[in-house]
């Protein structure tokens, strides 16, 4: 009975083309992410865009951004927490492909 | 009366039976004859012997004995025994186990060392034995300091008579040396030379423990190469690499070097400069092997050539100097394994390491070897099967992305020769599932890079409303 060799889970000859891949896709995420804040309107984009033309009274404002914050939160930590999926997966398989057996 | 005289010799044939059993084992066997062959042909002493021995004692005989003087007990690196079973042309050779003993009455120090049989030798039965062994550091050289363009002599000391416990009837020795230049030996008659070949011999029924020292001094332009120290670390992941690297501190054990070192003499006359010295070494490594790299503390050492074959590859490495005798050289060998030929799951679970001990330098001694076997972070209850005694024990290494460390394996022995090069086993139990913790890492890491970009453009850090 010859004894069973154990290898990785995923194919050692898949490692390069999957960390391109989930590199590129966790960074499309992470643009995306960053995209949330231009198009929704929160409050302290001011700050790193300079002025906004949709400024409104000061009132509206607060009503909008409140429920707008919440839900722009929502997503914003969901968009976040793939994009960290796909990148943290990506620069393994990265290490991995490079020769850094970790 | 008779009766009484009846039991009177009867307790006296069992007093004096056992008497004669509980004095000592050693008179009950007797070697009928002893064949010696010494191979001096390397750097590395080989003593094959042939031994006939026949129980003429009382009681069945379970094990034989072996002697070694002091001083070559003291670097006998290995001593094998085996039996032949079969006819002429089915012979195989069974492997006896050989362990070191002690007996009260052994003169001058000698060691002794016991081969258990495997079916205990009845009375008047005979056996043959087939004893290797191999002592290490025992050529010396003599003159101490030689110049470029001398040649290498040395002594070989030892005895023309076999050291046994037993009464010898018939032996004889053989002594090989590499080529005719023999400038002396010790004549013990009889003595007789032919060529290679020294015979010492036939000399008929020694008692116990007999020994006549003789010195051999001969020509031998041998690699003496010597590992002084090597660290082995074998790191295993379960993503697929096994990574080995050797650390050695090699060393020529030889007549040392005195004078000057002239380039332009060694590389013009190769055959009267430097007969002794060496440039290149030749490792034996794993078929499947890649990313091999040979550096030392300068950088990169480029004259190195390897070849990767079916069965086994070979480094050839040469320093970045030739070895003179007492030169030394610091070097690193370093290469990475596919996991599937080395990592194994045993029945019961557990997985195991199956890699081989010992130095891929071949026809090096090894004086200290230590041979760390990393596990992966999460591993337990290691453990380790070898098949001779070595020193174990249990470290932590730190290594990419370790929390807690990796728990390491350590294995020290002294004294090798390439005949250890033989597969050992480290058994642990991991399971699978801490294999995510690598990449669950790095996904939190960059989640919370994530989080505290949201929580900076969240919150409000300006001092007045705009």
């Amino acid at each position: 009975m010859a004894p069973k060799p154990i290898s990785s889970p995923v194919p050692v000859a898949w490692y390069p083309s999957l960390a391109v891949l989930m590199l590129s896709v966790g960074l499309l995420v992470t643009a995306s992410f960053f995209m949330v804040c231009m198009l929704f309107d929160v409050k302290p984009c001011h700050h790193l865009f300079g002025g906004n033309p949709f400024m409104r009274s000061e009132t509206e404002r607060y009503e909008a951004t409140s429920s707008r914050r919440n839900r722009s939160l929502s997503k914003e930590i969901a968009t976040g927490a793939v994009a960290s999926v796909f990148l943290g997966f990506g620069s393994l398989f990265l290490l991995l492909a490079t020769g850094v057996y970790v | 009366m008779d009766r009484r005289t009846l039991v009177l010799l009867f307790l006296l044939l069992v007093s004096s039976s056992s008497l004669g059993s509980s004095s000592s084992s050693t008179p009950d066997i007797r070697v009928l004859s002893a064949e010696r062959r010494i191979d001096l042909t390397s750097s590395i002493v080989r003593v094959f012997l042939t031994l006939k021995v026949e129980n003429t004692g009382a009681s069945q005989a379970s094990d034989v004995l072996l002697a070694f003087p002091p001083t070559e007990a003291e670097h006998l690196a290995m001593v094998k025994a085996s039996t032949t079973e079969g006819k002429r042309k089915k012979k195989i050779y069974v492997p006896l186990s050989v362990n070191p003993t002690e007996l009260p009455d052994t003169p001058n120090g000698a060691h002794l060392f016991s081969i258990s049989l495997r079916n205990p030798l009845k009375t008047g039965e005979a056996a043959v034995l087939e004893v290797l062994y191999i002592v290490t550091h025992c050529l010396e050289p003599f003159p101490v300091e030689i110049s470029q363009s001398e040649t290498q002599f040395v002594y070989y000391h030892d005895s023309a008579t076999l050291l046994s416990p037993y009464h010898v009837m018939e032996q004889i020795t053989y002594i090989k040396t590499p080529n005719n230049k023999v400038e002396s030996y010790t004549r013990v008659d009889p003595t007789n030379r032919a060529g290679t070949e020294l015979r010492y011999g036939l000399y008929h029924d020694l008692p116990p423990y007999s020994y006549s020292p003789i010195i051999v001094h001969f020509e031998n332009n041998n690699p003496f190469a010597v590992v002084e120290e090597l660290v082995r670390e074998v790191e295993i992941s379960h993503w697929g690499n096994l990574q080995v690297r050797d650390h050695y501190k090699l060393k020529h054990a030889g007549a040392r070097h005195k004078g000057i070192f002239s380039r332009v003499e060694y590389q013009s006359r190769p055959s009267i400069s430097g007969v002794s010295s060496f440039k290149h070494l030749l490792a034996r490594l794993p078929p499947r092997v890649h990313s091999v790299y040979y550096r030392d503390e300068i950088g990169n050492i480029s004259s190195s050539h390897l070849r990767i074959g079916s069965q086994k590859s070979e480094l050839e490495i040469e320093p970045r100097y030739p070895l003179f005798g007492g030169w030394k050289a610091t070097f690193v060998i370093g290469y990475g394994l596919p996991l599937q030929d080395f990592l194994f799951e045993s029945p019961d679970g557990k997985h195991y390491l199956n890699f081989s001990f010992g130095c891929p330098l071949l026809e090096t001694v090894v004086d200290e070897l230590t041979i760390k076997v990393v596990l992966p972070e999460g591993s337990k209850n290691p453990s380790s099967v070898v098949p001779f005694p070595v020193n174990q024990q249990l470290e932590t290494t730190y290594a990419y992305l370790d929390v807690v460390g990796r728990t390491t394996v350590v294995l020290k022995k002294r004294n090798l020769v390439p005949e250890h090069n033989i597969p050992f086993q480290v058994y642990y139990d991991f399971s699978p599932i801490f294999m995510l913790a690598e990449p669950l890492m790095l996904v939190s890491a960059v989640f919370l890079f994530f989080i505290a970009c949201i929580v900076y453009l969240h919150i409000d850090l300006s001092i007045r409303k705009s």
